[in-house]
């Protein structure tokens, strides 16, 4: 506007005691069961110890199957589901596999949702990226997963395909369960 | 490659580290590896959009959610949601969470042993009007003692949870009372080391807010960093 930028406010933890406040909207599906397209994305945050972590928060935000977000979406998709993590750390939700958006340079990237985690212990929250690992092609070709030459750090931000089911786990250290989670910031 | 997605520079340097051993279930959960930065994609630089019907009549006013009237110092919290260019986020979600007078979480996990309030649960929700604004009339919380160092006492806090127009705008954060003895002692508030910083999170008590013979007022804006472009530039 003027050229006078607000100063921002910061973070501070959700705390371990946030249920009664946000369960609420953590039991909604993003497709329903039986939806075309339906996929069943679950899995489980670890901390530092290997330890799931019973007190989590975590949200998805995604494109519908054709790459599309509302207003440009059909009635009563909303892209979003927000999770509190079971007493083993466990997360699950029905949804779509997303279709295929541009990053910020136009191009094209694999198919991904975004995910972001909350926690008693984290002061700000981890932001990453849930790819699919049976989209090889898409994935082989992903700007971002491109830019990834720790190929650790890139497995972790693949869902394995398990049971007919995308398993994502979200570590929060290093750990026995695996490498730390690759996790993001973003910059303009 | 040099796609230019990776960046060096975060949005904002100034929330609080992940590590911070002053603050101690940061050790196994605060991530050991520096966030890579990255441009946003598409998805992350839309967000949710949430309806008017999911809020329902007194979710914004936490004291009108029983039977009876929650015991304590009855408060209005109101404020304006904004991002950083000043421009107000507009029918957007705003939610709360909060202990009780006595400082005690309706939550089965916290064993604090103040009582509990019947007529209080601590938890609400409303969506900002045209020009940004939110507004809850709530019972204001006490502090709490917590395990994290010997005689550790939160101050007295409300957290709140907002949305803007991007992904990632998302923020969880905590609003505190102005004049609070707790707040410099307070590990999770001085995790933000620049003092000037922190004091966005203070509210500001505020006459214009308060009902005469009812309610005293607290006035606290929020500014969303992250990036916002305008539709059009989607
Ligand atoms: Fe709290």
């Amino acid at each position: 506007m003027n050229g006078t930028k607000m100063g921002v406010t910061p973070s501070q933890t959700i705390g371990p005691f946030f249920k009664f406040g946000t369960e609420w909207m953590a039991s909604e599906d993003i497709v329903s069961q039986g939806a075309s397209g339906a996929i069943v994305l679950q899995g489980t945050v670890y901390d530092g110890a290997g330890d799931p972590v019973p007190d989590a928060m975590l949200e998805v935000w995604q494109a519908d199957q054709v790459g599309k977000f509302p207003p440009d979406t059909t009635e009563g998709w909303t892209g979003f589901a927000r999770r509190l993590t079971d007493a083993d750390g466990r997360y699950v939700i029905r949804t779509v596999k997303p279709g295929r958006v541009p990053d910020a340079t136009g191009e094209l990237q694999a198919p991904h949702i975004a995910m972001v985690v909350f926690a008693r212990g984290l002061l700000k929250p981890v932001f990453t990226r849930v790819y699919f690992s049976d989209e090889s092609d898409a994935n082989a070709s992903d700007p971002l997963l491109a830019e990834l030459e720790d190929s650790q750090a890139r497995s972790t931000l693949l869902a394995a395909l398990e049971d007919g089911r995308y398993r994502f786990d979200i570590r929060l250290q290093e750990s026995s369960r695996g490498p730390e989670t690759q996790f993001f910031a973003f910059g303009e | 490659m040099a796609s230019g997605i990776i960046l060096a520079k975060p949005q904002t340097e100034e929330d609080p580290p992940y590590n911070h051993p002053q603050y101690k279930s940061t050790a196994l959960r605060g991530p050991n590896r520096s966030p890579l930065i990255i441009r946003p994609g598409l998805t992350e630089l839309h967000g949710p959009v949430f309806g008017e019907s999911r809020i329902r009549p007194n979710d914004n006013d936490l004291t009108a959610q029983h039977p009876g009237e929650p015991i304590g110092e009855k408060i209005v919290v109101s404020g304006q949601l904004m991002d950083s260019d000043g421009r107000p986020i507009r029918n957007q979600l705003v939610e709360i969470w909060q202990a009780n007078s006595c400082g005690r979480y309706a939550h089965a996990l916290d064993d604090h042993p103040a009582p509990l309030d019947p007529n209080f649960t601590g938890g609400g929700r409303t969506m900002t009007d045209n020009e940004g604004r939110y507004r809850f009339t709530t019972i204001k919380p006490a502090a709490y003692p917590w395990g994290n160092h010997p005689n550790a006492w939160r101050p007295a806090h409300i957290h709140f949870s907002l949305y803007g127009t991007a992904f990632t705008q998302r923020l969880i954060t905590q609003m505190y009372f102005p004049g609070d003895p707790l707040i410099d002692s307070d590990p999770i508030a001085n995790s933000i080391r620049d003092k000037k910083v922190l004091a966005r999170l203070v509210s500001a008590f505020d006459w214009d807010l308060t009902i005469p013979g009812t309610a005293l007022g607290y006035r606290w804006d929020i500014v969303l960093g992250g990036s916002n472009p305008t539709p059009e530039a989607i």
